[in-house]
Parts: C-alpha cells; structure tokens; sequence
C-alpha cells in the first residue's frame, strides 16, 4: 500500500470533460464584438533584396480597415522584413479586415518588388565561401584553425624567440582553408580531459557523420491570438501560448508598452512542445494591427503558414568519433556540430555536449555552431537540442559495442556514471536510476532472450535529460462546504493542472473532485514561469505543496481555537481536523472550520505558496525497439517498442505513461518519417500531405515501464517527465534497423528509398 | 474561400447545362474539391451538386458477370462490397487505402477518377479490371476505356459539361491485388500503385493487365510484361521479367517523395509481388 491516497494514482484528468465535450475555449473560439480578421502577408522568395511595398491598391479595397509595414512599428524592432528577406514566408506586412476573404484579396494586392538572391538551404553547403551571405562576411574558425591560432597568440608574446615556431604554425594554418566558415550564427566549445591522447589509448575508433533533419512540433493548433486595444491605451491578448507572463514582457519588450498596461489571457493550448513561446509571430501583429484600426484583432496562422514562419527544431550536422578500449570502456569522444538555425541565432547547441550521454567519459571535446540557412528561425522541441544529439551518440554506441563483441545494453551498464561520479558541470552525481532503467526496459521487452527472424532487429538507446525550474505562485482557499479551489497562472500542459490538483487534495486530506483549479490572467494571476522545459510539475508542484501546507497550518491553528486544545493534539484526515486524544472521538469538517473562520480574526483559510529555484535531478529514459524491414522496398514495420523512464515519482502514473507514449511516438517520427525539406526556392512541403507525422496505425502499443528513484528536491519525488522520451527513440530505431538488416543509416529519416539504398550499395539486388 | 454559387439540380441534363459554363465544378464527395477551394488553389464561380441526381449510386452485377459502378458512389462502400472484393480484390483494395475511413464515407470513385491524379487510389485497379467510363454530356452519351480516360496530370478527355455517371467493369478476374509504395500505414498518398490482375485457365495465364499509378504523367497499363505473361505459365523467372517489363515501360519523375530511380525499381518489385499475390488468389 501507498502511504498516499491521491498523489501516485490513476486519476482522470481535471480537464477531461471540458476537453471532450468540446466546451474548451481555445484561441480561434474568442470572437470579440467588432473582431477584424488578420492576414500576414509574405515573401514569396526565401532570399531577395525589398525594391519597394506598395500598400496604395489594398488600402482602397473597402473591408480592409489597417495595413502595417514594419514603418508602423514604433519601437524599431524587426517584426517585419524591409530591405531584404532572409526566407520563403518572412513577413512584410499585416492587414486587418473585416472578412477573411478580404484579407486575402488585400494580400493579393499588396506589390511587392523583390530583387531574387540565391539562397542557401544547407549547413554544410553555407559555411562555405562560395555561399550566399545572410548577415555579412564574418568568418570563424574551426576546430583545427583555432587551435593552431591559439598556439600562435601564446607563442606572440615572445615574438623574437619564437618567430620559426610561429611561422612553421601558419603554415600548418594554410592546410585548414576549409576551416574558415561563413553564415555562422553562434559558436560553443567543450573540452575536459585530452582527447588525442585519449584516442591513442583506444583498441576501437569510429567515426561518422550523423544528419537529422529540421522538423516541426506540429503541435494540433496553430499559433492564434486575438488582440484588442481599447481608447485608453490598455491591451488585452487572448493568447494561445506556453507562457502568458512571458508574452506579455514580450510584447512589452517588443513595442516599449508598460508591463502592466498589457493583459495576457492565455487560452486552452492546443499542443506547445515548446513551439508556443514566440512573441513575434502573431501576438505583436495581432497587437499593431488592432492599435491601428481600434478594433480587437485575430490573427491566425494556416497549417502552411505553420511550416514556412512557425519556429521548428533545428536541424543538424554532427561529425562523431568515439573510442574505446577492447574490454569495453570508453576513453574519448570527438564532436563536431553544425546547427542549422535559420535566418537569426538561437539553434540548441549547446545541446551538442549531450553527445556524452551519462557515460564516464574522461576525454571529450565538443565544437558546435550554429550556421545561418534561408528558413526561418527555429525554437524549443521537447529536450530541445538532446534527441539530435543523442542520436548521434548512441548511434555510434552500437558501433563501437558491434567492434569489440559486447552487447548493446552491456556495453552501456559498464559506462554509465554511477551516484557519487563527479559529473560534467562540476559536483557529483546525485541517485539517478540510470542502470535500473536500462535494466527494467531490457527485462520487460525480453532483451535477454531476444529472437529475430530474418529482416528483424533489435535496437536499444538511452537519453537524459534534468527538468529546468522557475519562480511560481499559487493561492488556495478552502469554502465552507469543504471544497477546495486552487488559483494559479501557469498553463495546463499535458495534465500539470491535475498533477497540481491532486498534491493539494493529499495534503489537505479531501477528495479529489472537491478540489478545483483556476488559471488566472496576468492581470489576476501571482507570477508563473512558462510551461515549458519540463517544469510545471516540479515548480508549480512544489509551490502548490507550500499553499497547501499554507492552509494547512492555518487550519489547524482554527481547529486548535475552535475545539479548544492545543495544535499538537491535532491531525488533518479524511477532511476533518481530529483531536487524536480524544475518547469519545471529537472532530471538525474543514467545511465548519472555513464557515467558522469568517467570523475570527485570523480570516478565511488562505494558503500561499510562492516558489523559485532548486537543484534538479537528471532522468534517463532507455528504449527498445523490434523492427521488421522489407529489404524490397526498404520499409520498416515496428513490431514492438518499449520505454522505460526514471520519473523520480509518478504523481499520476496514467499522465506519465501518456508522456512517454507522446514523446516516443515523436520520436519514432523524426527517426522515420518527419522531415522538413527544402529546395532553392525554400521549403517544399508545407503541409501534412508531405510533411509526414505518423498515425496510430504505424506503431504497435507503446509498453511503458515507470521506474522511480526519487529526486530530492521535487515533490514527492517528482521529476519533469515530458522531454526525457523524446531523447533516445531517435537512436532505438536506427539501431534496431540497423541490427535487422547490418547496415548503418545514420541520415534521417530512415525512409524506404534510403534503406532501399544502403542494401543496393552492399550488394543486395531487388 | 472565395464566394460561389451552388446549385443542386435533380437531372443529368441540367447539371451537364450548368457544367458547361466557365469556373464551374461538380461536387461530389468534395474532399478534393473543397480541400482546394479552402486552400484558394480552386475559385469556382458556380459549384454543382450531384447529390440529387437519381441513378449515378451503387454496385450491380448484371446477368454476363459485369460490374456497374455509379460514380457517385462512395468508395467505402467500393471497399466493402462483396462483388468487388471477390471478382476484383485489386480495386477493392486501392479503395481501402485511400485516407481513412472518414475520408472514404465522404469520397466517391467518380471524384477519385476525375480528379486526375496520377496517384489516385482506385486507378491501377480500375485500369487493370479494363474499366469502361461512362460519361454523359450535352451531345448525349458516350464510353471511354479507362487506359484512355487521363491526358495528363489532372487532366482527361471530358469536355466541358461532361459528367461521369458509371464504370462498367467487363469480366472478374480469377485473381487481383494491388499494393501502394508509401511511408505511412493510412493517410499516405501513393509514392506508387500497382494493380496486377489475372485470368488462369489450368495452371496457364490466359489474361493479365497491370495498371499503375504515380510512375508517369497519367495512370499508364504496362502491356509490355502483360503481353509477356499471357499464354505462359507463370514462373518465378516469368515474373521477374514481367516486373522489369513493367519498369521500363514506367516514366516516373523524381519530387520530394522519392527519386524516379527507386519509383521504377519498386513498379518492378511491386507488380512481380502483385503478380505473386493475384495468382495465389487465382489458385484459391
Ligand atoms: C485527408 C484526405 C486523404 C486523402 N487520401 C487519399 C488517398 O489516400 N488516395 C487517394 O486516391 N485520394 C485521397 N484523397 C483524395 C480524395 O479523397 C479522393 O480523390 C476522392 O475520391 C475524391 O472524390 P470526391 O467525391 O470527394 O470528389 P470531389 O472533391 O467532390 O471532386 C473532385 C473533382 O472531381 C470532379 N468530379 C467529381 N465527380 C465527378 C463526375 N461524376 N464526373 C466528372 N467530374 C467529377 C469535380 O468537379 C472535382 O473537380 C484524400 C483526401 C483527403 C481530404
């Protein structure tokens, strides 16, 4: 038996009525009176220099009530195109109209003069000097380059003495020509240990290049506000968004308005995966358009729209070597990353040190960057930055295990850091069910007596990912029918909202369905972090706990007056304050004690939490994938898949089975399906026809297989549990593809053309 | 969407009159049509309804073993109808595939055909059971062969106001199949159909006819391979030849799908595996 009656089970979600009877008010169901229809109007070229707009013929078409260029943007920061456009979709212009149909006809109208530049789609193909340039000449150096310029300056402080040394170094320079890279945006570097010595020592190396394709959260609704300026000056947003309080200094931020003259109403989210976050690209629109013509605004993206100006993960280009001695252990890993991150900075690169993955690793070096590419800026996507890299890394895992003879999941338990290990950041390693996980997953999908018929495989990866944390409030009260309502202003991603409901009914001791939850505005609401970032349930839940305790304490001190004895006589359960010496028993309902309250002078039961920061512990999630490959026609039918995750503590078992479920299935997805794809003329599937999600016909029952080791620091236990799926699937299938039919695809995705490929160039005909 | 006008007339004669104007289309299922007037890639001026137009529905069999299809009919019920299935599985099957079953409450054969595209799900069968086109128009009547229907993507031989009432499929077939190349399980559009159908008379091929679709500009018959089958036995050997007939016989482009390399080498796969399948049927 649990020790806890709420927390830990199967509950039904808080918002499963509202969700299925379609009563949820999302962002395309507010309709203000007087609401015009917004309409972004776009480059038709992914690469061209703005001769001229002319807005004069739409102006005059009547319906059309505003037309903004970024002219009509006071502060002067870029929310529209002016003098060149960096990709297919970049926005020029915004009108508002009283007809959707208008709006597009005014689009229509609207002549824009472009001069056509060539564009670069490629990371690979961009750093080179034969690129077009996105934002000028700037080079930087790589690896090789840098280090070689790094020994030159040490050796400059003596120039006289060491003038040959230098000149021998610049010579050796000149060899690296291809190492001077354009188009770069960003640029990290990571090293611990020495690699080179750590390479020499090794019995294995094996190096590749990994590709993984830019793809899109396609989250269910696309990006929607709707934005209403009135006479004096203050704004209301009706967002669909992560994070109203970061939209509104967003906004704020955007267009130099006081914080507070702006009110962010967040809306039920369709999906966000951390896509759902961007300010720019229809909140300020929304917002200028509705400013301008004094009417509230909509602007709504289309699922096309979507694809060419969402803000999808990046893309990228990882050059990986490992080594490792005969006996198993590995001594040193190499990588270089290049990010493809669009027209600005901001791709996750930082996220290329995960290659590591939660191995002992003792020599590692990591240069990334970020490379600029005609495609729109990209954002957040589940454990952004980790599913590509760990791709890369567990891939290679699979190689180096096949070279010296281990087994895949042996391999990876002798590697892993172990509690008290001193780790990356600095420190040590905390508990973290690293090795249970990778076990209970080879247990329960029968890894150590595995089968395969010809063309079948099996494949297994690990990724990890910490949940991040921030500042939060929470009030709750307690009525005088003992039911208990929460007030909050985080967004409900995913079921944090019930996660939060049922802290405060364990430890308030009521029923579940006595608690309710309210989101506020950020007019109304105490300060919440973004839902993003695996958060909610570690921030919102702590703080949730701190309210409840909050009410609690008082609780107690209005039992302890109104039953005349001391607090420590007292306990909270089933609902009622008990005295626990009392015989015959004696008790009081939180309903008396909240109807009582109102009459002392201590006030109604009120509870606060308010929460910032604490350390978080990492989470691993191991898969294992069986696969079946049709060598004919290279396609790849998934026979079984099961995913285990250390969760520190499931708060309700059912939402954490539906987070790994989601993130492997996204998983499978970049591993086989989904890719964004572009030509010279930018990107060239936008929509689900080509751009390929899967459905539930393509994956058998996803086996879950919840492991928990606690983390110290989160409640209950808890840990963030929405990203860490996502992590390794990627790795899982290539690897079970690769063990069922011997080659290694190490592009995504693994569609059939490609698996059709790799056997031809091995020798197998059709 | 832009702004129509929608009729619903109660008689071929009437619609064919209301076809024949400029920017006018036909509704049938809509889920082509109305996907692209969303999409403003259609601005019809006048859209008609077929709906209301009595006899253009259902499956019979008549007395000499030929199946009528009525062009409004859905392809749900293409799928599932017992004549279909058994005399000709291939069509069946490529009514299966398309979409999901939402979608295939709503489509019709007729809108899946007219349409025109190369990829359309019930083309290779309805060329590889020689479908004949019914089409119905203001100069009266008349009956196309499928193989003759399509002049180019989204493009066929219909003149303006001319309307497809039915298909007539001639004779069963002892066997028939139909795969489609794709990457998803359902919701994919084909990256190719190929549909093989044959008769067998004592272990000996007396018939065959192999449609496919998306491997050229218009659904193409690969008579090459089924001028190779006929009379002949059927052998591995045979096979393998027919399949590589059928490739060289396809013009398949290359797109963001897949190069026209792998599309030839799977009509090759696909039709030696059709083939496999509809002789086994054949045999059953
Ligand atoms: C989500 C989705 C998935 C799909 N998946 C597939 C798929 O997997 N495979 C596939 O093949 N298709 C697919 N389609 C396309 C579509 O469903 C089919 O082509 C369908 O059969 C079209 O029939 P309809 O009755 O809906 O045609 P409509 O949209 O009503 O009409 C289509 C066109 O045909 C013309 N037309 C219709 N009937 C006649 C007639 N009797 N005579 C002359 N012209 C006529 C119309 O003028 C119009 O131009 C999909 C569509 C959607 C929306």
């Amino acid at each position: 038996m649990s020790e806890y009656s709420v927390v830990g089970q199967k509950l039904p979600r808080v918002d499963a009525v509202e969700k299925v009877t379609g009563a949820a008010q999302y962002g395309a169901d507010v309709h203000p009176p007087g609401m015009l229809y917004g309409k972004i109007v776009r480059s038709k070229h992914p690469h061209a220099n703005i001769l001229s707009i002319d807005t004069s013929e739409a102006e005059k078409l009547p319906g059309v009530r505003a037309i903004i260029t970024q002219d009509d943007v006071p502060s002067g920061r870029r929310v529209f195109a002016t003098h060149k456009v960096l990709y297919l979709g970049e926005p020029l212009a915004a009108i508002a109209a009283t007809d959707p149909d208008i709006a597009e006809e005014a689009a229509e109208l609207i002549k824009i003069e472009y001069e056509i530049l060539p564009s670069v789609q490629d990371v690979t193909e961009s750093i080179k000097s034969s690129a077009p340039r996105l934002h000028g000449d700037e080079t930087k150096d790589g690896p090789n380059r840098r280090s070689i310029n790094a020994k030159i300056k040490e050796l400059s402080s003596d120039q006289e003495n060491n003038s040959a040394e230098i000149r021998k170094l610049e010579v050796e320079l000149e060899k690296y020509t291809d190492e001077v890279y354009y188009n770069i945006s960003a640029e990290t570097h990571t090293e611990a240990g020495d690699v080179e010595k750590g390479f020499e020592e090794c019995d294995v190396v094996v190096e590749d290049t990994y590709v993984i394709p830019r793809v899109h959260q396609t989250y269910m609704e696309p990006h929607v506000s709707v934005a209403s300026a009135d006479s004096s000056g203050k704004i209301t947003v009706w967002a669909s968004t992560q994070g109203p309080f970061a939209i509104r200094s967003g906004i704020a931020g955007t267009l130099g308005i006081p914080l507070t003259q702006i009110n962010v109403i967040g809306t039920t989210m369709g999906g966000g995966f951390g896509g759902r976050f961007g300010v720019i690209i229809t909140h300020v629109p929304a917002v200028l358009l509705s400013q301008k013509s004094g009417r509230p605004v909509r602007v709504q993206m289309t699922r096309e729209e979507e694809f060419l100006d969402g803000r999808p993960a990046p893309g990228c280009v990882i050059k990986l070597k490992t080594g490792a001695t005969k006996e198993g252990h590995i001594l040193a890993r190499q990588a270089l990353a290049f990010w493809d991150s669009g027209s600005v900075s901001g791709a996750s690169i930082g996220s290329t040190i995960r290659v590591r993955g939660v191995y002992k690793i003792p020599n590692i070096k990591v240069d990334a960057y970020g490379v600029h590419t005609n495609k729109s800026g990209t954002a957040a996507y589940r454990a952004p930055g980790a599913p590509q890299a760990i791709f890369a890394g567990e891939s290679q895992l699979d190689e180096i295990a096949e070279r010296i003879g281990m087994d895949p999941v042996e391999f990876r338990l002798m590697n892993m850091r172990e509690e008290g290990d001193s780790v990356p950041a600095g420190g040590t390693e905390p508990k973290v069910g690293y090795k249970e996980t990778l076990e209970a997953v080879a247990n329960a999908a029968g890894w150590w007596e595995r089968e395969a018929d010809e063309n079948q495989g099996w494949g297994v990866a690990v990724g990890d990912w910490t949940n991040g944390c921030g500042p939060g409030g929470v009030y709750v009260s307690v009525h005088e029918d003992g039911s208990v309502r929460i007030f909050h202003g985080s967004m409900d991603i995913t079921g944090t909202d019930t996660a939060i409901t049922q802290i405060i009914a364990e430890i308030l001791t009521v029923p579940y369905q006595s608690v309710t939850i309210r989101r506020g505005d950020t007019d109304s609401a105490p300060y919440s972090t973004g839902s993003g970032g695996s958060v909610v349930t570690f921030t919102m839940g702590n703080t949730a706990k701190l309210a409840a305790e909050d009410a609690h304490r008082r609780i107690l001190e209005l039992a302890a007056e109104r039953l005349n004895t001391d607090q420590d006589n007292l306990e909270l359960k089933d609902g009622a304050v008990h005295v626990v010496t009392a015989d015959p028993p004696k008790s009081i309902s939180l309903g008396e004690l909240a109807a009582y309250s109102l009459s002392t002078t201590g006030g109604p039961i009120v509870g606060k939490g308010s929460f910032a920061r604490q350390p978080s512990t990492p989470a691993l999630a191991a898969q294992i994938a069986k696969v079946e490959v049709d060598p004919d026609t290279g396609r790849t039918r998934v026979l079984k898949l099961v995913a285990s995750q250390d969760v520190g503590f499931a708060i309700n078992p059912m939402a954490v089975e539906g987070q790994i479920e989601g993130g492997v299935v996204q998983g499978y997805a970049w591993a086989m399906m989904e890719e964004m794809q572009y030509n010279e003329n930018g990107n060239v599937n936008p929509g689900f026809v080509d751009y390929r999600v899967p459905t539930s016909a393509d994956l058998p029952t996803v086996e879950s297989v919840i492991v928990e080791v606690p983390a110290p620091n989160g409640p209950y236990g808890a840990k963030g549990v929405g990203e860490p799926p996502i992590t390794p699937t990627l790795a899982t299938m290539a690897n079970a593809v690769k063990d069922a039919i011997g080659i290694r695809v190490s592009e995504l995705p693994i569609k059939p053309e490609k698996v059709v490929e790799a056997l031809k160039n091995n020798g197998h005909g059709a | 969407m832009k702004n129509f006008e929608y009729f619903e007339p109660n008689t071929l004669a009437e619609a064919s009159r209301l076809f024949a104007e400029e920017h006018a289309q036909l509704l049938a299922g809509g889920t082509d049509l109305i996907i692209g007037m969303k999409a403003y890639t259609e601005t019809p001026q006048s859209v008609i309804s077929l709906q209301n137009i009595p006899g253009l529905t259902g499956i019979t069999k008549d007395s000499d073993e030929s199946i009528t299809i009525g062009a409004m009919t859905k392809v749900r019920e293409v799928e599932l109808s017992e004549d279909i299935l058994k005399h000709h599985t291939a069509l069946a099957e490529g009514a299966s595939e398309i979409g999901s079953i939402q979608i295939r409450n709503l489509a019709t054969i007729g809108g899946n055909i007219a349409h025109a595209s190369p990829a359309a799900d019930t083309v290779a069968g309805l060329l590889a059971a020689d479908a004949q086109v019914h089409i119905s128009g203001a100069d009266g009547e008349r009956t196309v062969p499928i193989n003759e229907l399509f002049t180019g993507p989204g493009q066929t031989v219909l003149t303006p106001g001319e309307i497809i009432t039915q298909f007539r499929l001639p004779s069963p077939a002892s066997g028939s199949h139909y795969i489609k190349h794709k990457i998803r399980e359902v919701m994919d559009l084909a990256f190719i159909g190929v549909a093989s159908a044959v008769n067998v008379d004592n272990g000996t091929i007396t018939d065959a006819r192999i449609g496919l679709a998306a491997v050229a500009p218009t659904p193409i018959r690969a008579i090459a391979a089924e001028e190779l089958l006929k009379g002949n036995e059927p052998t591995d050997e045979l096979l393998t030849q027919a399949g590589e007939a059928a490739a060289a016989a396809s013009s398949p482009i290359s797109d963001l799908r897949c190069s026209a390399e792998h599309r030839k080498e799977m009509v090759n796969v696909l039709t030696r595996r059709t083939l496999q399948y509809a002789l086994e049927r054949a045999r059953n």
